[in-house]
């Protein structure tokens, strides 16, 4: 990475560890604190999808299981937080198992339709299994991740920096190329003997515990849960998060995590229509802007 | 038993007039229409509202409703078709990008609470020992009747030869002169058209909300990839597999483990018969 | 000298069209066979079944006394089997080293050459096709020929056996075609037993020491090859198909 890359993560990071110094708003911090959760969701959505090309398009499930369990294990054990992220994680792993294994050996569109369906059924049963879950209005009274909002926007962050370090590491060590060109051309990675459904089960497993931890992270900021952690919205705001920051680079899927988390909260003022604005948006950087928002922005200023 | 076979039946219908929709398009533009459910909900709707507001008899807004979908059906080929072909997920976000705007707009318009459409028949029918609601037995008849009006316009007539020509390889089709462009147009319609008239019909019996389309839509999905990408009779099959399998499933355990069926279905098709009951390859 | 490849009854079917039929042959260590055949007649196919990119309906590939049939083809480079494509197959958004180094690591590659850095070893292979210069380039912006040459390196760093050649001089401009032969002779020299399709006639005669001619997946005759490409069975299959072999080259 050149070394003005380097620079502006550095600055980047300083600027977000200083907030608190500089601001009093707790909404400010909420709204970062978010952001970064979200952040998140995207890069661990972009370290399976990005990395290896093959779509996922039902990640809510993962964050969803993570934020259940967590609220489960707080709730009915009083486990804390410190213990139900790393839960919440492995709950995520049983369900990248079971989707994983059969559809990821096939070409094709079987891993993003199952991993859709998955989501929906999910998100179906938590609705239809309410004494347990809490149907709609779902689970409440969750431990919160820290007692200030000063200690939990630290939480976060830490939370963020931590899992993204990880992240940016294994996508550029050798297995991170070995993603990449599964995702460049699987059956010409095969033919170099790669076997592909094996790292793309690893890839998968790594980007659901990311976002099952996260998850539970959300859960416990949130201190509920409820359907919406499985719902579509949710996956459709993350890929749109990881497609305007640039798919494929983990810090594009940050930096697009934060723009439209704080794009978000800027569309308050349009109350009830702030969602169909958001769809709007989606549609139509999908159609007109293939390659997302930033990175062309990003990449003009770098060498060819 | 016979209000089993009789629930089971109606079911399938509604299943089955989406799933052949949804396979269609899928057969002719090798895309998976994540917007199909929104056709369904647009079906319920218009003619909830042109009844209410308009004050339309309802077999005229029925059929209104129907011709507006078909139109945004051929609006949302036409506006859609380039990016659409261009990559599986630019596919899959638009139209769930679609389905995700539809809901929104719905819900903007009409607000979240559950209303029904009318009855087109009241009352209750007899049969041996069940009984059912006339609505019910109507929907399964439409349903049945349709599907098989479409056997018969996929396999006697010149378009339909079409529509299998360019299912099988596109390019020797448009070799053969045939305009694809046209025929997806066609198809998106004809399929949205069914899919709404589902909607319709189900709108009766089962809420009409506006997030009621998500979950048709992933029943397509699933009953397609069970049945086999593209092939129509496969839709059918697996059509009538899913509704009976979660019609049992209801009335052995209980209404809540339904959705399961669906999922289970997916996981055990992709595990050992990827290609799906009557499906030729694993992937595009 | 052991048998290196024994095929038995090889058979595969598309619906009703018979691929390849009851295909039999033998290599040995160190051989050039060359496959010729009219276009369909299950050369490409053959190479699919013995790479493990498709799945035999029947037969034993036996490779270094071990039956490969069915396996996956992931699993059969790391035997020691590799393959070009017909059409170059490069991992788009990866610079050619990048390419390359994907193929070092590998779990064979990774086993036989384990003392060597594997980015290093990705540059000594692209020296040795020629592409050295061009390492840190995108892959993007590599002409067709330096593309097949790029394959060949991502075969080569598998560290094979065997390797199977699919048409590699197709779409090359003349001027290219001498340098790659003699790239194959070369790695031939070095121990490398070799596979190759190929229609140019002219620099097929001159690589290939045994020719296997093969027509509706079926071997019609083999042998040497001044004697194959002037069997009347050999003419008949390609004038049968509108041309003869000559005017494929």
């Amino acid at each position: 990475m050149n070394r003005r890359s380097l620079a502006a993560i550095a600055l980047a990071v300083t600027a977000l560890a200083a907030v608190p110094l500089a601001s009093k708003s707790d909404y400010l911090l909420g709204v970062l604190i978010v952001s970064s959760i979200f952040a998140v969701f995207a890069a661990s959505w972009d370290f399976m999808s990005g990395q290896t090309g093959r779509e996922n398009f039902g990640h809510a499930l993962f964050i969803g299981a993570g934020a259940y369990s967590a609220a489960f294990l707080n709730l009915e054990f009083g486990l804390p937080p410190a213990a139900t992220v790393p839960l919440g994680g492995v709950a995520a792993l049983f369900f990248a198992v079971l989707i994983g294994l059969p559809t990821l050996r096939l070409s094709g569109p079987y891993f993003a339709v199952a991993t859709l369906v998955a989501a929906s059924i999910m998100e179906r049963l938590t609705l239809v299994l309410w004494e347990t879950t809490g149907g709609e209005e779902g689970l409440t009274g969750l431990s919160a991740l820290a007692r200030t909002s000063v200690a939990r926007y630290y939480v976060a962050l830490t939370f963020l920096a931590v899992t993204v370090g990880i992240l940016v590491a294994l996508a550029r060590s050798r297995w991170g190329l070995i993603l990449r060109a599964i995702r460049g051309d699987e059956a010409a990675a095969q033919a170099a003997g790669t076997n592909t459904t094996l790292h793309k089960m690893g890839a998968l497993l790594v980007s659901a515990f990311a976002a099952g931890m996260a998850g539970a992270v959300y859960a416990h900021y949130q201190q509920s849960v409820g359907p919406h952690v499985f719902g579509v919205i949710l996956t459709v705001t993350i890929i749109t998060m990881a497609y305007v920051g640039g798919i494929g680079t983990t810090y594009g899927a940050i930096a697009g995590a934060f723009l439209l988390t704080i794009m978000t909260e800027g569309l308050r003022q349009f109350g009830e229509f702030r969602l169909l604005v958001y769809t709007l948006f989606l549609i139509a950087i999908i159609r007109f802007l293939p390659d997302g928002l930033l990175l062309p922005i990003f990449q003009r200023g770098r060498t060819p | 038993m016979l209000e089993l076979l009789l629930y089971g039946g109606v079911s399938s219908a509604i299943y089955a007039l989406l799933a052949v929709g949804f396979t269609l398009i899928f057969g002719v533009a090798r895309v998976f229409n994540l917007g199909h459910g929104s056709f369904y909900a647009l079906g319920a709707y218009f003619t909830y509202a042109g009844q209410t507001y308009f004050k339309l008899p309802l077999l005229l807004s029925a059929a209104a409703a129907v011709a507006l979908v078909a139109g945004i059906g051929v609006g949302m080929a036409r506006a859609f078709a380039t990016p659409m072909q261009r990559s599986v997920l630019a596919a899959l976000m638009i139209t769930l990008g679609f389905a995700l705007l539809v809901e929104q707009i719905l819900l903007l318009t009409f607000g979240s609470q559950a209303r029904n459409v009318q009855n087109m028949i009241a009352g209750t029918v007899q049969i041996g020992a069940a009984s059912i609601s006339a609505q019910r037995l109507l929907t399964l008849a439409v349903g049945a009747g349709l599907i098989a009006a479409l056997w018969l316009f996929i396999h006697k007539t010149r378009l339909g030869a079409a529509i299998l020509a360019i299912s099988q390889d596109r390019e020797a089709a448009q070799y053969q002169g045939i305009n694809t462009a046209r025929i997806f147009t066609i198809v998106m319609a004809l399929s949205a058209g069914l899919a709404a008239i589902a909607g319709i019909l189900a709108g009766s019996f089962l809420t009409v909300q506006p997030d009621m389309g998500i979950l048709p839509m992933v029943k397509a999905v699933s009953i397609v990839i069970v049945g086999g990408l593209g092939s129509i009779p496969g839709s059918i099959i697996a059509a009538l597999l899913l509704g009976y399998g979660e019609t049992a499933v209801a009335f052995l355990f209980s209404t809540r483990f339904t959705e399961l069926v669906s999922l289970g279905a997916v996981l055990l098709v992709l595990s050992l018969r990827p290609a799906g009951l009557l499906g030729k390859r694993a992937a595009f | 000298m052991s048998v290196l490849l024994e095929v038995s009854n090889l058979g595969k079917r598309f619906g009703g069209l018979v691929a390849v039929d009851s295909f039999a042959m033998t290599v040995m260590p160190q051989e050039i066979v060359g496959f010729l055949g009219p276009n369909g007649a299950g050369k490409t196919t053959l190479f699919n079944l013995l790479s493990g990119f498709i799945e035999p309906d029947q037969g034993r590939v036996v490779f270094d006394g071990v039956d490969l049939a069915g396996r996956r083809n992931h699993d059969i480079v790391n035997r020691g089997m590799a393959r070009t494509f017909q059409l170059a197959r490069p991992f788009q958004q990866l610079t050619v080293a990048e390419n390359v180094a994907v193929a070092c690591l590998c779990p064979r590659a990774r086993r036989l050459d384990a003392g060597t850095p594997y980015m290093d070893r990705a540059r000594a292979l692209l020296d040795q096709v020629g592409l050295g210069g061009r390492a840190d380039d995108p892959v993007e912006i590599l002409p067709y020929g330096d593309l097949r040459r790029l394959e060949i390196a991502r075969a080569l760093a598998t560290r094979p056996r065997l390797m199977l050649f699919d048409e590699p001089f197709a779409g090359l401009a003349e001027s290219e075609i001498q340098p790659l032969a003699e790239l194959i002779r070369a790695l031939h020299r070095d121990g490398l037993t070799i596979l190759i399709i190929e229609h140019r006639l002219r620099i097929f005669m001159q690589l290939v020491r045994r020719i296997i001619a093969i027509d509706f997946g079926r071997i019609i005759a083999e042998g040497a090859p001044e004697q194959v490409v002037n069997d009347p069975r050999v003419v008949e299959a390609y004038l049968g198909k509108g041309g003869s072999p000559d005017a494929v080259a």
